[in-house]
């Protein structure tokens, strides 16, 4: 087993493989500075093991034995002139506790104090380095007072440590670039007892117990690399035997056990816990030897399942190798292998996927599911370094992109999938809503466009109004995968005799679905309603529009003339136009073709 | 424990100290001391300390650590420790 296994870091082991280290295929680098009160040159060789076995080359400055204030202050100091990536504050609770026994007035507000002093090291640090700060927090102190009664009591050094972590947070969260380094957290999954090593404080200041040091030099690795971009993006996982105790195939879907209170409860926790990781953004696949009728039937129909279908982005069942189905998986995605978490129950499925694919990350899963879950979590594989609106959403997006992959495979008629699509188009003059996404599409759309100008938003707000002279569609598309948005744009000029097309773009998301027939069969009626002969256009073409050179061939159009850059110009006799046929409905029937 | 002789902690502790400071040649004896060694710094130190612990299923007092003069203070510690256990 490797030493740099998270799931089994020795101390000793580390040390030993830190002295032969080869960082040679390392391709990138990370400058990690160390600054603590408490002594801690065995972090070094850790951290270089750790982030070797991660494809980074760390190079480490440390700071002398509780010089944390000196280096930050000194605008000239050693850690300045080193130009850190990350700067790694770690503060002891044996060297808040000999301040707190000093410090004999006002200690209801230690807490307070604590953490002004640590802000205004962050403050100054970010003054004079771009550097992610990682900030640990405190594990509570053992020592008590008053007993339990110390809760109760703000002044007791209990009391304000476990404040103190609370002040932090707060702190940090207003501000960019501070992290928690969860050092609590460590501790607390250790023990106390055994986290602590007073021998070892008295002798060297050393912040922890030394077998416990490997934990708080991964904390760092994880924090930095997800900070990075780094991070796990998507769970595949098994389903008999994992998800649920029992084999659909043998057992039937009612023969399986999932619920909350019996022998299968580890089974259920366990779908709770993808589940959340979903919530957060965590995109789930299932990767099952099953027939694909048969696994997802037990997700349709078990009254205990606690996932469902649509929780699942890339729903795999077959009895081909699961190396291959997690290609297939990786490819629908379109994600790194190093960005998959790959759980099975079954040993010979794990060790095959991570012989085939080195990338992927496979936990040896213990053999009683009873730990599974907690052993997840102490891996530590979902770090993230930031959260907003768009992450909760991002698996949903994921999944409708991945369904609509599926679904385009599994036809072997484009018309038959198309129908299958239920599509449904909103079409109408830019209006207030539209228009700012309107003109954000004229300015991001390259591929898709028959004109090189880009109108600004002021443009597009001249040429909606009634009388501009103008006739501006706004195109949405939704389907049963979910809300395209907006799609596609036109801008027609009214020229007395023709509808003159200036401006015809979209979103090649959308490319080969018939939206530009529909929106053609709309334009031509908007012309015939108006009384206009014909629909003339010009092709202009640019370095990337390539795509649309037969766009007005392709309707029919009859080429009237070339222009001097090398375009062509078009003209459509109203009268002789065929609608064409699209799998695409009206979503607003009432629309007027004006 | 009791059963060791002195020869047979004198091996133990050897290997331990070879295994600590990377380096297969190193002879304990009385007279030794952390200049003698190359890696043995004040982190080796404590690493020794807490591999001889657990090779030899013992445990120091901080004082005891802290007073060492030389491996042959440290060997006479053992064996003391040793003693009692046995």
């Amino acid at each position: 087993m490797s030493p740099t296994d998270p799931s089994h870091l020795d101390y000793r082991a580390l040390l030993r493989a830190s002295k032969q280290l080869d960082v040679s295929t390392c391709t990138t680098e990370r400058r990690i500075a160390i600054l603590s009160d408490a002594a801690v040159p065995q972090l070094v060789p850790l951290l270089r093991t750790l982030f070797a076995a991660r494809g980074v080359r760390a190079e480490i400055h440390l700071a002398e034995y509780d010089t944390l204030e000196l280096e930050v202050f000194d605008a000239a100091s050693a850690l300045y002139a080193f130009a850190p990536d990350a700067v790694v504050l770690l503060h002891a609770p044996q060297a808040l506790r000999l301040r707190y026994w000093r410090e004999a007035a006002d200690r209801e507000h230690f807490a307070e104090r604590t953490v002004d002093g640590l802000v205004a090291l962050w403050d100054t640090l970010r003054a004079r380095t771009p550097a992610l700060i990682l900030q640990s927090n405190f594990p509570p102190p053992y020592e008590r007072q008053f007993g339990n009664f110390d809760h109760l009591l703000p002044h007791t050094l209990l009391a304000q440590s476990l404040r103190l972590n609370v002040l932090l947070a707060d702190a940090a969260r207003e501000r960019s670039g501070v992290l928690i380094d969860d050092v609590c957290g460590l501790a607390t999954r250790i023990g106390l007892q055994r986290w602590f090593d007073e021998r070892l404080w008295t002798l060297a200041k050393s912040f922890c117990a030394l077998e416990h040091l490997p934990l708080v030099a991964r904390n760092v690795v994880d924090l930095v690399q997800a900070a990075q971009g780094a991070i796990v993006k998507c769970v595949v996982t098994d389903l008999d035997g994992t998800l649920w105790s029992g084999v659909v195939g043998d057992d039937g879907v009612a023969g399986l056990e999932m619920d909350a209170f019996g022998h299968a409860e580890p089974h259920h926790r366990l779908q709770h816990y993808l589940r959340e990781l979903r919530r957060r953004g965590i995109v789930l696949a299932v990767c099952s030897k099953n027939d694909h009728a048969t696994a997802l039937d037990a997700f349709r129909s078990h009254p205990d399942m606690v996932l469902a279908e649509a929780d699942v982005a890339v729903f795999v069942a077959n009895w081909g190798p699961k190396p291959d189905n997690l290609r297939h998986i990786r490819d629908t995605l379109n994600i790194g292998f190093d960005s998959i978490v790959f759980l099975d129950d079954n040993a010979f499925e794990r060790a095959l996927v991570r012989d085939t694919l080195p990338g992927v990350i496979v936990p040896e899963l213990p053999e009683d599911p009873a730990e599974w879950v907690r052993f997840l979590s102490e891996l530590n594989l979902f770090e993230a370094t930031s959260f907003s609106e768009e992450d909760r959403r991002r698996a949903d997006a994921y999944r409708a992109n991945a369904q609509r992959e599926e679904a385009r495979t599994s036809f072997s008629d484009i018309t038959e999938y198309l129908r299958s699509l239920d599509m449904r188009i909103t079409m109408h003059r830019f209006d207030a809503l539209s228009l700012p996404r309107a003109a954000q599409l004229i300015q991001r759309t390259n591929q898709f466009s028959l004109t090189a100008r880009r109108p600004s938003l002021a443009e597009c707000e001249a040429m909606a109004r009634p009388g501009s002279g103008f006739v501006t569609f706004a195109i949405s598309l939704v389907d049963r995968f979910g809300d395209n948005g907006l799609v596609s744009i036109i801008i027609l000029r009214d020229t007395g005799d023709a509808l003159d097309v200036v401006n015809w773009r979209m979103s090649c998301r959308v490319l080969a679905r018939g939206v530009e027939a529909f929106a053609m069969n709309r334009v031509v009626e908007t012309a015939r309603a108006l009384g206009r002969e014909s629909i003339t256009g010009t092709f202009e073409p640019t370095a990337k529009n390539a795509l649309v050179r037969d766009f007005f061939a392709g309707f029919g159009f009859e080429q009237t003339g070339t222009t001097a850059d090398g375009g062509t110009t078009w003209r459509l006799r109203v009268a002789s136009y065929e609608p064409r046929t699209t799998c695409i409905a009206d979503a607003d029937p009432t629309t007027t073709s004006t | 424990m009791s059963t060791l002789d002195d020869a047979a902690i004198r091996a133990r502790l050897t290997d331990i100290f070879r295994d600590t400071f990377d380096d297969d040649s190193i002879e304990i004896h009385e007279a030794m001391t952390a200049a003698d060694v190359d890696e043995w710094d004040s982190l080796n130190h404590i690493n020794l300390i807490l591999a001889v612990e657990r090779g030899f299923g013992v445990r120091f007092k901080t004082s005891e650590i802290g007073n060492l003069a030389n491996v042959g203070e440290f060997l006479a510690l053992l064996k003391g420790k040793l003693a009692a256990a046995g």
